[in-house]
């Protein structure tokens, strides 16, 4: 790791860039020019969020309160939580837990980072995880394994179904950083008595491991506030949802990340709400008013990303969309299986719903919650199992009437590389054709977003879409 | 001894071709966390699937992405070029990623390959932990797979079937554990190759017959001389093995031997017997999910480093080849962490990345490994006898 990059606690520099960031609107359209100027590096990503008017905005604020209670968490007398996006953080909260989320940290990094999150993933490298180790945890983590921020108290993840790589990295940071450990454990199969039994058992398990790290017992009032929160979140994603069923849809492709970023850090919490609010009434003032989401104007494509976007530096892939006219359906990441979505009727079992009349019965819901979360969900089992990710995606692809299927992910993901191939033959199969990419989501060292970019373009043009 | 050493290296050797011309049914599993005992108790052979004897890869790049590990993909390429149509059933477990989208790597080129997918073809979900829920959820998977086996193979499984069946693997495993000891011993009267080569035939042939196999060698063993020349000694460990010849590779023209090892295909899941007088299924459960020692069992790594140390000292080692599997990131994050806390404490260490298959880079593979034996020379911890 450079010395450089050391100089500065992470959580302090990320939390600090996004924050001013989050500022830049209060200015004059001349200050704000001119504040442009003077941070070239960060120009692009911070327009891009500033142009996405209040929720980018707020978002970027959002965040900054992330890396904030990070921060702030010891001090406060909490704990932190390094937790997978598979985890809900509702749980957490309801513990005074802070969840940190690797994942997110390092598409956040990778976006906003000139230099991505090259010099932290290198660093876990450097102390041994294999380069074949998912990028998604390997960014932030470099930091945390170089001692660069917060002190994380207690790891925690998810097996199976986010891949091997995935748990190998929190099973690495555990051991490495000697904290304790817990792993959410999960069948490969989805919506029958046994698996929901299984998960229920699990997630009692996490809760008595928690309560001893904590020292604190769960708060059930406040989890009931939390899942309160969350059914007024999930009512306002089934409206966006509703709204990116909509040909041309009111969303432009950059919602969809901030549905899914924020409902990772801050599911259950106020400010999620806030920011759902905010993307909502956006999209009906625009729709209102007749103003196409996309920047291209008009809707070309739509496309549905059944894995995971793309995040390196300036978030091209979105701005990629809105350029060509590409609706984005949103990814594997965007849907929340809550259980009155109509892509639930299709999928039988997949779903959640949440039940709020005794400290079981929420223990029940966060526990199925949590069991449907992206990868848990989809992937957990073989692909072409009732309601796993084939009938997943077909089912979507048909709801939300797109023209193709596009397969992004990392190499670290051995879950998905293992059978995207054939996957993707079953798929094409239906008349649905499918674009496999073979760059790294987070790392642009894999293959430059140029390529990544020529490489989209012969498939829409090859395939006759554009 | 010769017997192993060609059931080792081929996958249709003399003992299967025998069984199955008795008209006997063959079932092939993936991974160690399979109690055998199960399908001797009824009368199938149990064969551990290996990816030996593979030329090519084309099936196996066919069906598997690049990021995949080259041991799947081999058995891929093997089932897909019928190399194991001679199997009555299959199952497949959720070892790791690549190991258990087998299962649909193998469905789909069933499309594409005729007669590949054998009657019986059963996905075993074993769970990644063992405590509690996990260990109920694992004892209810083996009880489904025995009611799926009695069915479709029209046997009944009876729990003194099951009994008779983990004597006689334990009768095998008892006489490992000697012939281990003979292994470890100061004096070594067992070479790594020949004891490796001993338990990947335990994991083909057919147990009555192994155990036969095993007390002769185990008897001339007691007449042997200790081995010559054995200066440095190695434990191996890592990724799946299944080739005497990675251990050969350390042995041959070097002053060294692999003494001890931790591999799924090794003693490591052969040393140990099942508890004789307990519920048998539960005693299975107990011996192939509780006493796993294997990296897919998350958050276990400082048993597991435990059980190396006492091996270390056990066996006298003097270094610790780790070696994983390119995009084998179960053994490949541990050997890190192995690396980390032996070193800590003296124990010389080396770590490799290679491919499964037929040694490719074994050029570059003993290059190194040389180079780590001459580290070694300089400055071992445990005093050679010999
Ligand atoms: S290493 Fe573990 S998961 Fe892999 S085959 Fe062996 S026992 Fe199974
Ligand atoms: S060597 Fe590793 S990646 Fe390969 S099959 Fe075994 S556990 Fe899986």
């Amino acid at each position: 790791m450079r010395a450089a990059i050391k100089e500065y606690n992470y959580d302090w520099l990320m939390g600090s860039t996004l924050s001013a960031a989050a500022k830049f609107p209060a200015g004059t359209a001349k200050e704000i020019a001119w504040a442009y100027r003077y941070i070239p590096y960060f120009k692009g990503i911070v327009k891009n969020f500033v142009d996405a008017g209040p929720p980018g905005i707020y978002f970027m604020d959002l965040l900054a309160g992330y890396y904030q209670n990070i921060l702030d968490a010891h001090a406060q007398g909490k704990k932190i939580a390094a937790t997978t996006f598979c985890s809900s953080p509702v749980i957490f909260y309801a513990m005074d837990i802070v969840p940190l989320t690797f994942e997110v940290l390092t598409a956040i990094g990778a976006m906003v980072w000139k230099r991505g999150m090259f010099d932290y993933m290198d660093y876990c490298c450097e102390v041994g995880m294999p380069e074949t180790a998912c990028s998604s945890q390997r960014g932030a983590l470099g930091a945390y394994l170089a001692d660069m921020g917060e002190n994380i108290d207690i790891v925690l993840c998810d097996t199976p179904g986010v891949c091997d790589t995935n748990a190998n990295a929190f099973v690495f940071a555990a051991e490495y950083l000697d904290k304790p450990f817990f792993q959410l454990n999960y069948p490969s199969t989805l919506g029958d008595s046994r698996s929901q039994a299984y998960h229920v058992k699990d997630f009692q398990a996490m809760i008595r491991f928690l309560e001893e790290q904590t020292g604190k017992k769960i708060d059930y009032d406040r989890l009931a506030e939390n899942l309160k929160e969350v059914e007024a979140q999930d009512a306002i994603t089934a409206d966006l949802e509703d709204m990116l069923m909509m040909v041309p849809t009111p969303i432009p492709p950059i919602y969809t990340l901030m549905i899914y970023a924020g409902r990772f850090c801050f599911a259950g919490h106020p400010g999620y709400t806030r920011l759902l609010e905010l993307l909502r009434d956006e999209a009906q003032k625009r729709m209102a008013a007749g103003v196409p989401a996309l920047k291209a104007g008009a809707e070309n494509l739509r496309v549905l990303m059944c894995y995971i976007d793309h995040y390196t530096v300036d978030i091209n892939f979105y701005n990629y969309l809105e350029e060509r006219g590409i609706a984005n359906a949103g990814s594997i990441l965007t849907r929340n299986f809550r259980d009155y979505n109509p892509y639930c009727q299709a999928l039988e079992g997949s779903c959640y719903g949440v039940d709020l009349s005794s400290p079981e019965a929420m223990l029940d819901t966060v526990a199925q919650m949590n069991a449907r979360l992206p990868m848990v969900r989809s992937i957990r089992g073989p692909y072409d199992q009732h309601g796993m990710w084939l009938d997943e995606c077909l089912a979507l692809a048909r709801l939300y009437s797109v023209d193709c299927i596009i397969y992004n992910g990392t190499p670290g993901c051995r879950n998905t590389w293992g059978m995207v191939k054939p996957f993707a033959r079953d798929i094409e199969k239906q008349g649905i054709p499918v674009h496999i990419m073979n760059d790294d989501a987070f790392d642009d060292r894999v293959e430059s977003w140029e390529a990544t970019r020529e490489r989209l373009d012969e498939f829409f043009t090859v395939r006759g879409l554009l | 001894m010769q017997l192993f050493h060609d059931v080792a290296n081929q996958i249709k050797c003399q003992p299967l071709i025998d069984w199955k011309a008795l008209n006997r049914p063959v079932v092939g599993y993936t991974c160690s966390q399979v109690p055998a005992e199960i399908f001797h108790a009824a009368g199938i052979l149990p064969i551990r699937m290996r990816g030996i004897e593979t030329d090519g890869m084309d099936i196996g790049d066919a069906y598997y992405g690049p990021f995949i590990c080259s041991f799947p993909k081999c058995l891929l390429q093997l089932v897909g070029k019928g190399a194991y149509k001679f199997i009555d059933g299959a199952v497949i477990t959720p070892g790791c990623d690549a190991m258990r989208r087998l299962d649909e790597c193998w469905r789909k080129a069933g499309e594409d390959y005729d007669g590949i997918i054998p009657g019986f073809f059963y996905y075993f979900d074993v769970p990644h932990k063992a405590e509690g829920h996990g260990m109920e959820w694992f004892v209810e998977e083996i009880e489904y797979l025995i009611a799926e086996i009695e069915d479709y193979f029209k046997v009944t499984i009876t729990d003194e079937n099951l009994r008779a069946a983990i004597l006689e693997y334990n009768k095998g495993r008892r006489l490992l554990s000697e012939i281990e000891s003979m292994r470890t011993s100061e004096t070594p009267v067992v070479s790594g190759s020949d004891m490796f080569a001993a338990t990947i035939a335990g994991t083909v042939m057919p147990r009555a017959q192994y155990n036969e196999e095993l007390t002769q060698w185990m008897a001339s063993l007691s007449q042997s001389p200790p081995m010559e020349n054995v200066r440095k000694r190695i434990m191996l460990i890592g990724s799946i093995t299944d080739d005497p010849d990675l251990i050969r590779l350390i042995e041959t023209d070097t002053d060294a031997m692999v003494v001890a090892e931790n591999l799924c295909f090794g003693v490591r899941s052969e040393g140990r017997p099942v508890d004789e007088d307990a519920d048998p299924i539960s005693a299975l459960a107990e011996h192939y999910l509780g006493e796993s020692t294997c990296p897919r069992m998350y958050g276990r790594y400082k048993q597991r480093l435990a059980v190396l140390k006492e091996k270390i000292e056990q066996s006298h080692v003097d270094g610790v080849i780790m070696q994983n599997i390119r995009f084998c990131d179960l053994h490949g994050a541990e050997n890190a962490l192995f690396e980390k806390d032996l070193e800590a404490e003296g124990i010389p260490c080396l770590r490799l990345e290679r491919e499964y298959g037929p040694m490719i880079d074994k050029g570059r593979l003993k290059l190194r490994i040389n180079a780590f034996l001459e580290r070694l020379g300089r400055g071992r911890k445990y005093a050679s006898s010999n």
